[in-house]
C-alpha cells in the first residue's frame, strides 16, 4: 500500500518533494484522483494535491483566472459562467468514461492531461489557454513560468511543456489559464444517413468556407444508442457541424451551410441553442462511452488520413465517433483484443498519426504502451527534459513512458 | 547598458583559417563568409545600438549542411548564433566575436500548400506575408502579422513566437504553428508536429516556440492557414483623456466582445504619425482607439453598434466608422509607420515591449511620463489594447553622450514598472540581449535555472545563442538587483550562458 501524502502548502509539497529527492523515494501525484489514466505505475508514496484548491484571482475584464492546482474544474466553469465566461478549449468531463457519472477532476489534473474538447480544432487545445503555472519540480524546488498576459515571451514557454506532461516535470501548484466570453448563440446542422466519406466532405468543404465551424462530428449508425434529445433521428448516422457567435451571425451562417450542402436538405436538420449545447457536451464528455468495460483509445490523424484509417477496419465492428473535424477518432475495443489495439496503433502510425490510451483495466495499462512515439531521438530528448526537472526521476515515473 | 557577453575563446579564433577551411566542406564555399567586408552585414540586427562582428558568417542551403555545420561546431566547441531575416528588435541575433553566424536567408522558399489540411510547409527563410501571399488568391491567410511581416523571416517569427496586432483574437505564433522540422547543436535532424492537428509526448513544439534561437535552429515549418472573414470593419475613436481609452478598451472586452485588434496611441504619437501617414487623425484629442471587428456582415454591424454605445459611454469625442476597406486601411496606415513616424522626429529612439493588465494603462503611462520628465527624454507610446502589450518609443539622440545610456535606464525603468504592475518584461519582441540583465526582475534563482536546466538538454556545451535571455554568471539577489556572488553561488558547477 502507497503512503498517501496530503500537504496543504506549496511549501509542504515543496518539503516532501525535497525529501523523497534525497531519499530517491518515487512518488505518484494524484490530484482528485479522477482520471486513472497513463501507464499504471506503482509508487511507495503518493503526493495528493487536492488541499491546494481555490480560485487566487478572477479578472473578467483581464481574461485570466488563477487557481490553486487542485482546484475542481467544475467549480472554475461555475465561477466563470457567472460572468457570461468560459474556458474554450470546452474541456471533457470524464467522470462519464470512467466511472458512468460526471466528475471534471481538477484543473491540475486537466492540465497534465492537455485534453481538449470539440472546439480543439478551431480555439486551439488546453495548451494554448494556459498562461503561467507555479509547481515544484523533482528537487523540491518552487519554478515558476509565464503569467497572467497573453502575450508574453519573457523566458522559454515552460507551460506547454508542462500541459500534456502528466505530472512527471512538476507537481503543479498554481495555474492561470486564459478565459474567453461565452458564445451568445450555439446552433447544430444534423445531416442524417450519410457515410463517414461523405461527411469527412462535409468537414472539409465547410472548412474551405468563412463560415467558421467550432464543431464538427461523425457518429455512425451503430454508436448512437445514447442519445436522448427529443427531436434527434437515431436511427441513422448522424453529422453535426456546430456554428457558433453572436445570434444573427449563427442564424445567418446556418443558412449558409444549408445552401452549401443543399443536396443532403431532406436528410437535414438544426438544432437550436439548448439542444446544441447538450449534444457537443454529450460529445466532448464521451457519454457515448459512458462507463463502458472496453478499452478507450484516441487517435488523432491528418484529417485527410482518417477515411482510409477506418475504412482498413471495416470488418472489426469498431465502435468509434470522429471529431474534431476529421482530425480525432475515438474507439472503443474489446479488453482483451490486443491484437487489434496493436493493428489500430500500426495503422495509425503508418498514416502519419498516434493513438493514445485513454481508459483501459489495469492489465492492458501494464501491457501496452500508453503512447505511441516511436522516434528515438524524441525519447532520447525527452529523457534529457525529464532529468532537467526530475534528475533522479521521482515524479510519476514512467507514467508516460518507460523509463521516463 | 555594460552588456557582459560570454568571454571569447582565443584558441578558436587563432584557429580561425583552419575552421573556415573545414566548414567550405559542409557547404558550396561561396556560402562561407569570412573577409570584414562580407561579414559587416551580419553585425547586428534591429536593435542596431549594438554591433559584433563574427569570425564567420555560413548559408547552408538545406538540413544537412545545416546538421553537418552545427556538429562540426559542437566538437569544435564553436560558438554558433543562428540569424533569420535580422528584424529582431531585443538583439537575439547580435554575433559574438568567436562565432559562427549561421544565416537561414537561403531557405527561402514554401515547399507545398496544403488546402485541403489548411497549411502551408515552408522552408523557414521565407518572410511572413510571403506565406499569406501564397494563399490569398484562395481568401486564406496566415494570422500572425507582426509589424515587421514584410521583411522578418518565419523561422525568425518562430524563434521570437511573434505576435502583432491580431493576436487577441487570433493568438501568437506558437498558437499557429503546426510542426518544424528542427536541429539540435549536435547535429540531431528532428520533427516535432507535422500536419496532424497535434502531437503527444511533451510539447517540444511549443517548447521551442519563442525560445530565441537557444535550443535548436528551425530547418522546416508547417503552419496553420485560415479562411478570411466575411466582413472587416474598424472604428476610430478620439477620447479627450487617455484613461477613458482605457476603460473604453476594458468595457467592450466585458461586454463580451473579441475585436480581431485594439490599438490605442497616445498624443504624441497621433501627431508623429497622422503627419507622416496622413492617415487623417484627429488632433485634438489625448488619445485615439481604432478597433477592429470582424465576422460576417451582419455579425459585424452588431458588434459596431455595441462598440459604439460602449465607446460613448465612455466619452468618446471623435467616433469615425470605416465605409469601405481603403478607410478601414487608412485607419491602420498612421498606426502601422509608428515606428518610422518617431524616427523621423528624432535621431533615435529605442522601442519597448512590456506587456501589462489593460486596466492598468493609465497608471502605467502616467509612471511613463513621470519618468520622461525625469530623464528629459520625449516619450511616444503605442499599446496593443486588446493584449496589454505595450511599446513605449523613447526619442534620444545617440550623437549626445551618454544619451544613449539615459534611454536605456528609462527603458528599463519601464519594463520593472510594467512587472511590478503584474506585467511582464517582454510580450513579442523577445528578451534577447535587451532585457536579458532584467530578467531577475521577474524571476528567482530556481526559476531561472530550470530554464537553464532545459537549455542543458538541448544544447550541452551552451553553444547555441550564448549570452542570450538568461543573465550571465549572476544570480538574482534581494530587491530584484543582480550583483556577482562569487562567494556565495550554490549552482557553482554549472555553466551560466
Amino acid at each position: 500500500m502507497s503512503e498517501i501524502y496530503s500537504p496543504s502548502s506549496e511549501n509542504d509539497v515543496s518539503n516532501f518533494i525535497r525529501e523523497s529527492h534525497e531519499q530517491d523515494t518515487p512518488i505518484e501525484i494524484i490530484g482528485q484522483n479522477t482520471r486513472p489514466i497513463g501507464r499504471l505505475i506503482q509508487c511507495s508514496k503518493t503526493l495528493q494535491l487536492k488541499n491546494l484548491n481555490g480560485i487566487i484571482e478572477y479578472f473578467p475584464e483581464e481574461l485570466y483566472i488563477k487557481v490553486k492546482a487542485a482546484t475542481s474544474l467544475g467549480l472554475v466553469e461555475a465561477e466563470l459562467d457567472k460572468r457570461d465566461q468560459e474556458l474554450a478549449f470546452e474541456p471533457a468531463d470524464l467522470g462519464f468514461l470512467y466511472n458512468g457519472k460526471s466528475n471534471k477532476g481538477s484543473v491540475g489534473g486537466a492540465v497534465s492531461c492537455n485534453l481538449s474538447g470539440s472546439r480543439r480544432f478551431k480555439s486551439g487545445a488546453l495548451r494554448d489557454h494556459i498562461l503561467g503555472f507555479q509547481g515544484v519540480n523533482g528537487k523540491g524546488e518552487i519554478v515558476k513560468s509565464g503569467g497572467t498576459v497573453v502575450k508574453n515571451v519573457t523566458g522559454y514557454d515552460v507551460s506547454k511543456l508542462i500541459a500534456g506532461s502528466y505530472g512527471t516535470l512538476v507537481a503543479l501548484t498554481e495555474i492561470v489559464l486564459k478565459v474567453q466570453p461565452k458564445n451568445e448563440e450555439s446552433q447544430t446542422l444534423l445531416i442524417n444517413n450519410i457515410n463517414l466519406k461523405k461527411a469527412l466532405n462535409i468537414f472539409s468543404k465547410a472548412m474551405q468556407t468563412s463560415v467558421e465551424i467550432s464543431g464538427a462530428c461523425f457518429y455512425p449508425e451503430k454508436s448512437l444508442n445514447f442519445f436522448k434529445l427529443n427531436d434527434l433521428d437515431i436511427s441513422t448516422s448522424i453529422t453535426a457541424l456546430r456554428i457558433e457567435g453572436p445570434k444573427i451571425s449563427v442564424v445567418e451562417r446556418v443558412n449558409t451551410l444549408k445552401k452549401l450542402f443543399d443536396e443532403y436538405k431532406k436528410t437535414m436538420s438544426v438544432l437550436e441553442n439548448y439542444q446544441s449545447r447538450i449534444f457537443w457536451k454529450n460529445t466532448t464528455d464521451l457519454e457515448f462511452f459512458n462507463n463502458t468495460e472496453s478499452v478507450v483509445i484516441k487517435i488523432i490523424l491528418p484529417s485527410v488520413n482518417t477515411g482510409q484509417f477506418i475504412n482498413q477496419f471495416e470488418n472489426e465492428e469498431l465502435r468509434y465517433v470522429v471529431d474534431w473535424a476529421g482530425n480525432l477518432t475515438w474507439i472503443a475495443i474489446p479488453q482483451n483484443d490486443s491484437v487489434l489495439l496493436r493493428q489500430l496503433r500500426k495503422a495509425a502510425l503508418a498514416l502519419n498519426g498516434h493513438m493514445t490510451i485513454i481508459k483501459a483495466p489495469n492489465h492492458v495499462r501494464i501491457r501496452e504502451d500508453f503512447l505511441t512515439t516511436v522516434d528515438d531521438n524524441i525519447k532520447v530528448l525527452s529523457l534529457k527534459i525529464k532529468e532537467s526537472f526530475d534528475p533522479k526521476k521521482i515524479l510519476n515515473p514512467g507514467k508516460m513512458y518507460s523509463g521516463i | 547598458m555594460t552588456l557582459v557577453m560570454p568571454k571569447v575563446d582565443q584558441l578558436i579564433l587563432d584557429d580561425k583559417e583552419k575552421i573556415v577551411r573545414d566548414l567550405k566542406k559542409f557547404t558550396n564555399p561561396i556560402n562561407i563568409i569570412s573577409d570584414l567586408e562580407g561579414i559587416t552585414p551580419y553585425e547586428t540586427d534591429a536593435l542596431s545600438a549594438y554591433k559584433q562582428k563574427p569570425m564567420a558568417v555560413v548559408l547552408p542551403e538545406n538540413t544537412s549542411e545545416v546538421s553537418n555545420i552545427l556538429k562540426y561546431c559542437n566538437e569544435k566547441n564553436i560558438k554558433v548564433v543562428p540569424r533569420g531575416a535580422g528584424t529582431g528588435l531585443s538583439g537575439g541575433a547580435l554575433p559574438l566575436a568567436d562565432c559562427v553566424l549561421l544565416g537561414l536567408g537561403k531557405f527561402n522558399k514554401i515547399l507545398e500548400i496544403d488546402f485541403e489540411n489548411r497549411c502551408v510547409v515552408t522552408q523557414p527563410g521565407v518572410t511572413n506575408l510571403a506565406l499569406t501571399k501564397a494563399v490569398e488568391h484562395k481568401d486564406f491567410y496566415y494570422a500572425p502579422d507582426p509589424s515587421s511581416q514584410i521583411a522578418c523571416s518565419i523561422g525568425g517569427n518562430i524563434a521570437e513566437n511573434s505576435g502583432g496586432v491580431h493576436s487577441l483574437k487570433y493568438g501568437t505564433t506558437t498558437n499557429n504553428v503546426l510542426g518544424v522540422e528542427f536541429v539540435l547543436m549536435d547535429g540531431t535532424i528532428m520533427r516535432f508536429g507535422g500536419k496532424k492537428i497535434e502531437s503527444e509526448g511533451y510539447d517540444l513544439l511549443g517548447l521551442i516556440t519563442g525560445s530565441e534561437g537557444l535550443l535548436g535552429v528551425v530547418t522546416e515549418v508547417t503552419v496553420k492557414i485560415l479562411k478570411k472573414p466575411q466582413s472587416i470593419k474598424a472604428l476610430l475613436l478620439g477620447f479627450q483623456k487617455i484613461e477613458e481609452s482605457g476603460q473604453c478598451v476594458s468595457d467592450i472586452i466585458s461586454g463580451g466582445i473579441i475585436p480581431a485588434g485594439m490599438e490605442v496611441m497616445d498624443k504624441p504619437l497621433i501627431k508623429a504619425t497622422d503627419d507622416y501617414s496622413k492617415a487623417g487623425y484627429p488632433r485634438d484629442v489625448d488619445a485615439i482607439l481604432i478597433v477592429e471587428l470582424d465576422g460576417t456582415e451582419s455579425e459585424v454591424n452588431v458588434l459596431i453598434k455595441k462598440v459604439e454605445e460602449i465607446a460613448k459611454k465612455n466619452k468618446a469625442t471623435y467616433l469615425r466608422i470605416s465605409k469601405n476597406d481603403d478607410e478601414r486601411l487608412r485607419f491602420w496606415s498612421g498606426r502601422k509607420v509608428a515606428f518610422p513616424a518617431v524616427g523621423s522626429i528624432s535621431p533615435d529612439y529605442l522601442c519597448m515591449d512590456g506587456t501589462i493588465p489593460r486596466k492598468k494603462l493609465p497608471e502605467v503611462l502616467k509612471e511613463i511620463t513621470r519618468l520622461s520628465n525625469k530623464y528629459g527624454l520625449r516619450v511616444a507610446n503605442c499599446f496593443h489594447a486588446g493584449d496589454g502589450n505595450l511599446h513605449p518609443l523613447i526619442m534620444f539622440d545617440s550623437n549626445i553622450r551618454s544619451e544613449l545610456k539615459k534611454a536605456e535606464q528609462f527603458g528599463a525603468d519601464i519594463l520593472k514598472y510594467c512587472v511590478k504592475s503584474g506585467g511582464v518584461l517582454t510580450g513579442e519582441h523577445g528578451v534577447g540581449i535587451e532585457k536579458r540583465d532584467l530578467m531577475c526582475e521577474m524571476f528567482n534563482d530556481e526559476d531561472i535555472q530550470q530554464q537553464l536546466n532545459i537549455k542543458e538538454a538541448f544544447d550541452k556545451n551552451s553553444l547555441l545563442n550564448p549570452g542570450k535571455v538568461y543573465p550571465l554568471l549572476h544570480r538574482c539577489a534581494e530587491g530584484g538587483k543582480m550583483h556577482v556572488h562569487k562567494d556565495n553561488n550554490k549552482f557553482k558547477d554549472i555553466p551560466r550562458f
